[in-house]
């Protein structure tokens, strides 16, 4: 038994520099996607609270578009989502496969959709009395969203963020198939193509810690905000 | 002076219509506390809507000064909301920000020439010394009393208070009008309660509507009882209730 595990350790050292790559690969389409998330998709979902009927700034238009644009992005399976997306890469990017940039693409079409959904619904859970508190003391849409929508959301907000985040690793292991790399196809390449069920394993072992560790500190950071 | 003239208010659902407010004419003086009681779903808090545009008529005009509140344009609705204070029954605070943050909230939204300050306005609903709690570390009374303050800070020319005291047990009630008293005799702006309580109306006002099934049914003018004789702690309500026969 020493015997066996010292020869695992001696491989899992063998394969490490390779490891620290691929992680730096998912860590490169995480931050695309967690960017997009925040810059976009936490406007996007905004938008669709407000414009929602009954709602301060009710317009059917703008709602129903973004609902149907999201719908639809969200509907898509994210492998076909990645293939289909392939042509509209390679104009924008110059290359469509083989390097995490270009993988991060689907990523934040993705992360857009999705923060997006959960923004909505966080800001569905705002009591209607603060919505009408603010239109009481005459404040501008602008300040109702930054002054008190998202003060009285915000430890949801990261809670979802958080929830976001750790679906962005899941969709990020499927980059492998256009070149994308990263830790999930480390994980598909080595075990599943070449059989080796240790590697395959300890990268499975090393997602999984990734995912433990932003669900905690996600938590801690919600916790530690909510004073309600 | 407000005038609420020939105003209509119907809500509408998919196939029914409920009328909210009826043919209601209503005049309210400068400087005025006055009262509109009714049962729950007699148009009254719809009423006191109409008065800073949270909710606007079908027909009619809403007078308050020189503006025609459901006339305004998105700017000056704005500027005239300015001046208009709300109290809520539930309140309505923002649990994530301290006392003295949902206190400056106001100031934090326009610009006042001449507001009072956070200290100022805690120490006249006596809570100076919760200025660093949270909603949630603080009793239903305390609540409502960071309530009044975030809606005196600004100095208003209208306070507007709908059911402030209707989440709250008989002797927090007490506590609450009497600062609201304490308000309408040190800033003398115009003041409206709308609540289903009496006592309320009585220990507060100088004149009230009764409102039935969406149309006022009559104004009266209050006699003020000078002691809160409608108050008792909750040990004298308990020993009278459980006790007589």
């Amino acid at each position: 038994m020493p015997e066996t595990l010292s020869i695992y350790i001696e491989r899992v050292i063998d394969f490490a520099p390779r490891m620290v790559d691929s992680l730096w690969e998912t860590s490169i389409m995480l931050f695309f996607a967690m960017l997009a998330a925040i810059l976009v998709g936490l406007p996007v979902g905004t938008l669709l609270f407000l414009s929602a009927d009954g709602r301060p700034n009710e317009n059917r238009l703008i709602n129903r578009s973004l609902n149907a644009v999201v719908n639809i992005i969200r509907s898509f399976p994210f492998l076909l989502l990645v293939v289909a997306m392939q042509p509209l890469i390679r104009e924008v990017y110059g290359r469509a496969t083989g390097d995490p940039i270009a993988a991060s693409f689907p990523m934040i079409v993705i992360a857009i959709a999705l923060y997006a959904r959960f923004v909505e619904q966080s800001l569905m859970d705002v009591p209607n009395g603060i919505i009408e508190t603010a239109q009481s003391m005459g404040a501008t849409t602008w300040q109702m969203v930054w002054k008190f929508l998202y003060v009285e959301a915000r430890s949801s907000l990261v809670i979802g963020f958080t929830t976001a985040v750790i679906s962005f690793i899941s969709y990020s292991t499927i980059m492998g198939v256009v070149g994308g790399g990263g830790i999930g196809d480390f994980a598909i390449r080595y075990g599943y193509q070449r059989y080796e069920t240790d590697i395959m394993y300890t990268a499975i072992i090393v997602i999984i810690i990734l995912v433990e560790v932003f669900q905690w500190f996600g938590l801690r950071l919600a916790k530690s905000i909510d004073k309600r | 002076m407000i005038q609420i003239q020939e105003v209509n208010k119907t809500f509408r659902d998919e196939d029914t219509h409920v009328y909210a407010l009826r043919d209601i004419h209503l005049t309210i003086d400068k400087g005025e506390a006055f009262g509109v009681i009714g049962e729950s779903g007699a148009g009254k808090s719809t009423l006191l809507r109409l008065l800073n545009a949270l909710e606007r008529p079908d027909s009619g005009r809403v007078l308050v000064g020189d503006h025609q509140v459901n006339q305004l344009s998105r700017k000056d609705l704005r500027a005239y909301q300015k001046d208009v204070s709300m109290v809520f029954q539930q309140f309505n605070l923002l649990n994530n920000k301290t006392v003295e943050e949902n206190v400056r909230l106001p100031l934090t939204l326009h610009q006042y020439d001449h507001p009072l300050t956070v200290d100022a306005v805690l120490n006249f609903v006596g809570l100076e010394d919760k200025k660093h709690s949270y909603p949630s570390q603080l009793s239903g009374g305390q609540k409502q009393r960071v309530g009044i303050a975030r809606a005196l800070i600004s100095r208003p020319t209208l306070l507007l208070c709908d059911e402030p005291t209707s989440a709250l047990d008989q002797n927090t009630t007490e506590e609450i009008v009497n600062v609201l008293k304490k308000a309408h005799e040190v800033f003398g702006m115009t003041i409206i309660v709308v609540t289903h309580e009496l006592a309320v109306i009585k220990a507060l006002c100088d004149r009230s509507a009764v409102m039935e099934d969406g149309r006022i049914v009559d104004i009266v003018s209050v006699q003020k009882s000078a002691e809160l004789t409608d108050f008792k702690s909750y040990h004298e309500r308990a020993i009278e209730v459980l006790t007589h026969a």
